[in-house]
């Protein structure tokens, strides 16, 4: 013990002033596990997934080197290029509907009343609800015979919605799942968001006569900007990776109503077992969430820069 | 003042509206707490009582725990809670000891090449990953290394997936601890490692306590990568909902009880931790 603390101490002594030159070793010993850990669990895999992406599979057992064929395919395949269509859509409305709907909550929210530090925890809930289940409770939720949907709706004196057999219907029910699970992920952040503005800047505003709209539009939407591009990003991704609630809600039906890029993507490996294929289209998923995390970071970076 | 005044002049307004909000706020809770309460009322119903509008257990119907029973007695589904808990818990524990470490270096030292924000960005952008597009590494690589069916795998898969959780949460947190603390710990002759785990891990206990619960949690809703690599011995509870004919179709109480196995767990863990979630999920953004 005594023979220890000698060198111990001039250790200390050392990495305070390694610590200000940033040439202190022991910093490597504690990023390098996590950083080895990522290139071995992803960037590996994904260079492996570039060059499965070159061979052609049968039944699961790769055949030969195709070259680009399984790239070449992702141009004519005609059934990918209406999911992807189809995704686009979805991902344009379930995000657009969770964006407004979540940050006019937390607008309406932000302010002081008793049990709002209880609705935030029941908000929680749904963000860790597991697709897989709610896929499956959507499909008694939406039931067409005597689903409490369709009950709600001819109690309130409409006629039941063919929810799962018809395909318009289909696809706005697998919305209104994503819909009912993420805008509390919109609300809760605008809502930690606004709280967390300067609140003298606002007071200003409001002291100097600033209507209710004009606070809104000409102080608080300034201020939460980049708050808000983050959560888009977030949230866009997210709904560009949807799989689990097409496989337990629709399987992609009626005929192809709700085929998902996801899911097709999953298919493809999982049913039909082209890994060749498969890997393609994948790549062209991550290169679209790329090119959207690309194009918005420049947005949200404000929020990470002061950190460093 | 003038502010006092107007609020005066508003008052009539200010009744509506706070009518209004809490009109919202029921509406809200409704909204959120309903499928689960759906799935749960049914999971406890008998057949008779699934139909009419009965949503009260007890005053309504008179409740039953035999769909709990003869769910839990299947060998099936006990295997699959056990091999979920597994994954979630395991899943916790490597992604907490990788994150805390690399939430340390990046709080507390200098990086230039990469710099630290390069660093932040790169673990953040595990998140931005879809994992379908692992679905054919993963399962061409489990199948040869032998990792197919291994629950060990599963582990693995999730801990890496949910890493940015607990490298954002706990950078951050370690970044508030004032660095006198550590400094002088450092002059009275604590080495490197006995700074970290005496003095700056303890300081951040309800991070970890947070990270571990968001890892856990999604880790046990995680089906992509449990359908790939999981085929008999290591299938979890989402896998095991999906395979069963029953959860098909209308059998109100089958789907109830199913879905409220996976519902559960992860809803209990949500409302133990509340704290730093949002801070979390929304990847640093907010400091809720």
């Amino acid at each position: 013990m005594t023979q220890q603390a000698v060198p111990r101490q001039m250790e200390g002594a050392l990495s305070v002033a390694g610590r200000i030159g940033g040439r202190d070793r022991a910093k490597y010993l504690f990023i390098a596990p996590a950083v080895i850990w990522i290139l071995l669990i992803t960037i590996f895999p994904l260079l492996y997934a570039a060059r499965t992406s070159f061979y052609a599979f049968r039944s699961g057992r790769m055949l030969r080197y195709v070259g680009l064929d399984n790239f070449r395919r992702l141009l004519e395949d005609e059934a990918l290029h209406d999911d992807l269509v189809r995704t686009l859509i979805y991902v344009a409305v379930v995000v657009s509907v969770e964006m407004v709907l979540g940050f006019s909550l937390a607008l309406l929210f932000n302010r002081q009343i008793r049990g709002i530090g209880s609705l935030r925890t029941i908000m929680t809930l749904p963000l860790f609800a597991s697709p897989i289940a709610l896929g499956y409770l959507g499909q008694t939720i939406f039931y067409e015979i005597d689903g409490p949907m369709n009950q709600l709706i001819r109690s309130l004196g409409g006629n039941g919605i063919p929810w799962l057999s018809h395909p318009t219907w289909a696809f706005v029910a697998i919305m209104i799942v994503d819909i009912w699970q993420w805008t509390p992920f919109v609300f809760l952040v605008a809502l930690a968001g606004l709280q967390g503005l300067p609140q003298d800047v606002i007071e200003a505003a409001e002291v100097d006569g600033a209507s209710g709209w004009q606070r809104l539009f000409s102080v608080t939407l300034p201020l939460m900007t980049p708050i808000l591009w983050l959560i888009l990003l977030l949230r866009t991704i997210d709904a560009f990776k949807v799989v689990d609630i097409v496989i337990s809600m629709t399987l992609g039906g009626p005929g192809r109503a709700t085929e998902l890029y996801g899911f097709y993507v999953f298919r493809t490996a999982r049913r039909f077992f082209n890994y060749g294929e498969a890997a393609a289209q994948g790549f062209l998923l991550l290169f679209i969430v790329m090119l959207l995390v690309t194009l918005l970071w420049q947005r949200i970076r404000a929020i990470y820069e002061p950190e460093r | 003042m003038a502010s006092y005044v107007a609020r005066i002049q508003r008052r009539p307004t200010r009744l509506l509206g706070d009518l209004f909000v809490i009109f919202m706020l029921v509406i809200v809770l409704i909204w959120a707490v309903f499928p689960l309460y759906w799935g749960f009322i049914n999971s406890i119903k008998f057949p008779a009582d699934v139909y009419g509008s009965k949503w009260i257990p007890v005053l309504q119907f008179e409740p039953t725990l035999k769909h709990w029973r003869d769910l839990l007695s299947q060998r099936e589904v006990q295997n699959a809670v056990k091999n979920s808990v597994i994954i979630s818990v395991g899943a916790g524990v490597v992604a907490l000891i990788l994150g805390t470490l690399a939430a340390y270096a990046l709080a507390r030292f200098r990086f230039s090449h990469p710099t630290n924000g390069n660093l932040t960005t790169w673990f953040l952008s595990q998140r931005v990953l879809p994992p379908v597009i692992f679905v054919t590494p993963y399962y061409l690589l489990a199948r040869e290394f032998n990792l197919l069916d291994s629950v060990w795998a599963l582990v693995i898969l999730n801990a890496t997936f949910n890493l940015p959780f607990p490298v954002i949460i706990l950078s951050q947190m370690f970044r508030e601890i004032p660095r006198e603390i550590e400094e002088a710990a450092e002059v009275d002759g604590a080495s490197r490692l006995q700074v970290f785990s005496r003095i700056a891990v303890p300081l951040v206990a309800p991070g970890l306590v947070v990270s571990f619960i968001i890892v856990m949690a999604f880790s046990w809703n995680e089906y992509i990568f449990a359908a790939t690599i999981s085929l008999k011995e290591s299938i979890p509870v989402p896998v095991v909902i999906a395979g069963a004919e029953s959860t098909r179709g209308i059998d109100y109480q089958l789907v109830g009880v199913r879905t409220t196995l996976a519902l559960l767990p992860p809803a209990i863990m949500a409302l133990l931790a509340q704290r730093y979630i949002i801070r979390g999920l929304s990847l640093g953004a907010v400091k809720g």
